[in-house]
């Protein structure tokens, strides 16, 4: 062993490498990111979620409960043949709805923004589902549920009732089975 | 209190915490205004145990 490096270690106030080890050790990031530090960051995260929560309970609070719903026409029975769809608006006019006679025969009504990203659903009555264009999410048309694609939730579904060939929207309900 | 149980009760709530702004924002969307008070209630309600465990914590680590 007679390398020069090796003898510089046995010398008085030395600089090798293999003596200077500490010198890796940041005595600044041992106080900063320690056990202590973690946990106080956790308790940080966990107030944080909570206090999350709290603008949807105002929300809630300051009831963006709907009001009473309005009953309105929407559109003559005979002007919508099996297989058609028509888009009008409910409740208010920024809700874009649909109201789809189906291949089978049954009326059904949903808002038509998809639940995805808001694109406009339409009825696609070759395969009797209804389609979003934008990322191909496809909704069961007989009780507004996501099948397959990008949606999660179920399109809000509207009531509507039939009085004398003319056909009206009397209500809405988001979560429905 | 020992220590080892107040890292368990803050890591819960962490858990709780997530899943609870999980399920706010879902009811928020489905519209059901009871859930979102109960799920947010919980959510704060855990927020503030996991607060008071870390001062306890504190107390009993800075002896
Ligand atoms: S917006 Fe409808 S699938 Fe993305």
């Amino acid at each position: 062993m007679t390398c020069k490096k090796k003898l510089a270690r046995n010398q008085k106030d030395t600089n090798d490498d293999m003596i200077n080890l500490v010198d890796n050790l940041n005595q600044e990031d041992d106080l900063k990111y320690n056990r202590r530090a973690f946990l106080k960051t956790a308790v940080g995260t966990s107030v944080a979620l909570g206090v999350a929560t709290i603008p949807f309970s105002v929300k809630a609070m300051l009831g963006i409960a709907e009001k009473n719903y309005e009953r309105v026409e929407i559109a003559k029975l005979a002007d919508l043949p099996q297989g058609d769809s028509v888009t009008f608006y409910y409740p208010t006019d920024k809700d874009p709805a649909l109201l789809i006679h189906t291949v089978n025969g049954d009326l059904k009504a949903y808002n038509s923004a998809c639940t995805h990203l808001m694109c406009p659903v339409f009825y696609e009555k070759t395969q009797d589902v209804l389609l979003c264009p934008c990322h191909a999410g496809y909704f069961d048309v007989n009780n507004g549920h996501p099948k397959a694609g990008p949606p999660q939730r179920e399109l809000p579904l509207i009531e509507i009732e039939v009085d004398k060939g003319i056909v009206y929207a009397v209500g809405r309900q988001y979560r429905h089975g | 209190m020992g220590k080892k149980t107040c890292w368990g009760i803050i890591i819960a709530t962490i858990i709780i915490n997530v899943i609870m702004v999980q399920w706010t924002v879902e009811a928020y969307y489905g519209r059901e205004y009871k859930s979102i008070l109960i799920y947010s209630g919980v959510s704060i309600v855990s927020a503030f145990i996991a607060l008071l465990v870390f001062l306890q914590w504190r107390k009993v680590e800075y002896k």
